[in-house]
């Protein structure tokens, strides 16, 4: 296992959640995510990974579906998972009223990252969701923010960090001759 | 009093005025001296287990009210040809960590077989800074011989270059397995930015100069002469900063927002003081004169550089001439600083501000509290603003981006992107280059008015919630709009993009704040800087009075 910087463990998460798929904005949000699930979890980046790799097979809630959420009518389910993190997103731009909650919410893929990201609202998913790639949830009222623990690390296996890097790796560019030496300012070398 | 309004961002926020910032009193090496004087900070050499050829390791320990940290120091040997300030470089002449307590035997063991690799080694919560240096080799060498020949080295040629060794990284928060910056956050004593990185930078001074002294001794024990005092606190650090440090001041709005704010304040409250004692009048003369002296030993080969240092002579002569009877007026320091809005170019206007709060610590130096920000948990987006209202902030806060004409290849010449192999962000040419799909988002202008545009196509009641609940490719833009509405100083108001950005306007701007000297850029892209200069030693500060701080 390599111990992993929580700085280092939202730098990769956010990395790999753009290189998955995922917006700028969201991969920003993901990585502060995974910083959450890395204090309080060992298995962070088995997660991280995991969302990744099925950034593809998630759907966002649609209009109607966040509409009803909002009135605070049952939830239908979906054929495809529930995004966990468009689905937070929402939660977090846009927060439910107080009528609307508690709220069930069918089929959330990987529900882990619905309860990471809501975890700096006022919003939480009321049971333990654990590793379940798909979940029905309930989000009620938190009753405080909770101060995050200071001290933790993330903990990560080779093949798991190995995979994420690959992720990030997506979202960088190959060097080339003229990038070599304009790149980072090239010109003069050291002459003292 | 008259208040005085604070310079607006529209003024401060330009790459131009950045790149000719300079340190003030509330720059973060400032702060951390203060402190130190304050608490008497005691710095000893608990370890100094140097060869002749000065390679080895030692540690140098200082006790701080609460806790004690120390720089580990390695220096090994090093071919002249693999000698680099660049981030490219894989070995250096010195390399370094700043521990959280005093290490062990098998503590020094595990970093001597990490730290010497840098970014190649892997390191734990008990390293709070991983630092290297390699020494501006002519200039030591000399500076070698002549004490081993017992006689002090040539001042001019000393303080022309002003160090004997340079940094070329210094990386805290996290990096390669160090420890967080959540974990020192609520430390008094490194709370505040970059203040363990300046304390690393501060006790690797007072290594380079031992280093010095320690090759001398051993090549004539019988005559070799040490470093004069002077001297030893005339010399700073070198510190060689490229193109991966410019993104910081955008990737960080908030923290440079409090920056700036915190400045921008102190400039204000100074200005509207309604006289000048004779206290302040002797210690701004003071700070003038030394500045002088500093900026007659200013050099850059870098036209734009040599030219501004140029004006900045003639703005402070200009000063010296005017500044009794400036200072004669009602409401003296904004006199001044008026004075030099008028007259001076933006390096003396700069120069002005940094000289005006040189001598008001009393009314300005709890501002530095206020430099910091918590970005950790991530700012959150206000979904229930309309497109409409989001729009029109967009139009009221980049209303200086939309003087720029994207169409034009030249606005849209460059790109950031991170590079594969070193991992570091890198400015490609659109252009003439690939990769630019995979652009980093910096590019704020462009962005911001891009967003504007797609908010345009939306009906104006419907939310922003809505909006990206559809569109989250916007959502990077929808969140920074949001904090530039709110933090002003957040944005720098220029194009990060075009064909004539010159990165190191930014690099300065970051520098000055961290309290560096004598910038000398040796690109567009990478530049050079002193760190500590006239400054007091660390190991001095056990002894000085409070207001003993060099002013």
């Amino acid at each position: 296992m390599i111990d992993l910087s929580l700085n280092e463990v939202e730098t990769l998460s956010a990395k790999a959640a753009r290189g998955g798929g995922f917006s700028w904005g969201l991969a920003e949000d993901i990585g502060r995510a995974a910083r959450r699930i890395a204090v309080e979890d060992d298995k962070w980046g088995v997660a991280m990974l995991s969302l990744a790799e099925n950034v593809q097979s998630f759907a966002p809630p649609d209009p109607a579906r966040a509409a009803r959420w909002r009135k605070g009518e049952a939830d239908k389910p979906a054929e495809t998972p529930l995004c966990p993190i468009r689905t937070a997103a929402l939660l977090l731009d846009d927060p439910l009223p107080a009528s609307a909650l508690p709220l069930a919410i069918v089929g959330v893929g990987l529900p882990i990252w619905l309860d990471a990201m809501l975890r700096r609202s006022a919003l939480r998913v009321a049971r333990p969701v654990g590793p379940a790639t798909r979940a029905d949830v309930v989000i009620e009222h938190r009753p405080e923010i909770g101060q995050q623990p200071t001290g933790r690390r993330g903990a990560i296996d080779e093949r798991t960090l190995a995979a994420l890097n690959s992720f990030a790796a997506r979202t960088y560019v190959p060097e080339s001759e003229r990038s070599r030496v304009r790149g980072a300012g090239g010109g003069r070398v050291d002459d003292e | 009093m008259t208040a005085i309004a604070l310079r607006p961002p529209e003024v401060v926020m330009r790459l131009q005025r950045l790149g000719a910032a300079h340190p003030t009193r509330l720059s973060f090496l400032r702060q951390l001296i203060r402190r130190a004087v304050r608490e008497k900070w005691r710095v000893r050499k608990d370890r100094f287990d140097l060869d002749d050829k000065g390679f080895g390791r030692a540690v140098y320990a200082v006790e701080t009210p609460a806790r004690t940290y120390s720089l580990v120091a390695f220096s090994t040997p090093l071919d002249d040809e693999k000698r680099s300030d660049r981030v490219i470089a894989q070995a250096w002449d010195t390399s370094y960590v700043l521990y959280d307590g005093l290490p062990d035997d098998a503590e020094i063991a595990r970093l001597e077989a990490n730290a010497p690799l840098q970014e190649a080694g892997r390191y734990t919560r008990s390293e709070l800074v991983l630092a290297r240096a390699n020494k501006s080799v002519r200039l030591f060498e000399e500076v070698a011989a002549a004490l081993a020949q017992g006689r002090q080295p040539h001042e001019e040629q000393l303080l022309g270059v002003g160090y004997l060794l340079r940094t070329t990284a210094v990386y805290g928060n996290g990096k390669f397995g160090i420890a967080d910056r959540d974990e020192i956050a609520a430390r008094p004593e490194l709370a505040g930015s970059f203040q363990a990185e300046m304390l690393t930078v501060w006790l690797i001074r007072s290594f380079t100069l031992d280093l010095v002294d320690h090759i001398a001794y051993r090549r004539n024990p019988a005559g070799a002469a040490g470093l004069a005092p002077d001297l030893r606190r005339a010399l700073g650090v070198g510190n060689a900063t490229g193109l991966g440090m410019a993104p910081f001041l955008v990737r960080h709005p908030l923290l440079t927002h409090s920056w700036f704010l915190a400045r921008e304040t102190a400039l204000a409250r100074v200005r509207a003081e309604p006289q000048a004692g004779a206290a302040e009048r002797e210690v701004f003369s003071k700070a003038l004169a030394e500045l002088r002296r500093r900026v007659a030993r200013w050099h850059s080969d870098d036209a734009r550089q040599a030219a501004a240092t140029c004006s900045l002579t003639g703005d402070l002569d200009a000063l010296v001439e005017n500044f009794d009877r400036l200072l004669a007026q009602p409401s003296p320091w904004d006199a001044l600083y008026r004075f030099a809005e008028d007259h001076f170019s933006l390096e003396g206007q700069e120069a002005c501000v940094s000289l005006i709060l040189e001598p008001h610590g009393a009314l300005i130096d709890e501002l530095g509290d206020t430099m910091k920000a918590d970005e950790t948990p991530g700012h959150g987006i206000d979904g229930t603003m309309s497109c409409a209202s989001l729009r029109q902030a967009l139009l009221d806060c980049y209303s200086w981006a939309t003087k720029v004409d994207f169409a034009d290849p030249a606005a849209n010449a460059r790109f950031w992107y991170v590079s594969a192999e070193k991992l570091e962000p890198r400015l490609g040419e659109r252009f003439e280059e690939d990769g630019a799909e995979l652009e980093q988002p910096l590019a704020t202008a462009r962005d911001a008015l891009s967003l504007a545009e797609a908010l345009a196509g939306e009906p104006p009641s419907a939310s922003v919630a809505d909006f990206l609940l559809r569109r989250p490719e916007w959502r990077h833009a929808v969140r920074r709009a949001q904090i530039v509405a709110k933090f002003p100083y957040a944005e720098i108001h220029d194009n990060l993009i075009g064909a004539d950005l010159r990165p190191v306007d930014i690099l300065r701007a970051k520098l000055a704040f961290f309290g560096a000297r004598s910038f000398d850029p040796r690109s567009d892209r990478w530049l050079r800087i002193a760190l500590f200069s006239g400054e007091p030693l660390i190991e001095d500060v056990a002894a000085m009075a409070p207001a003993g701080e060099a002013a």
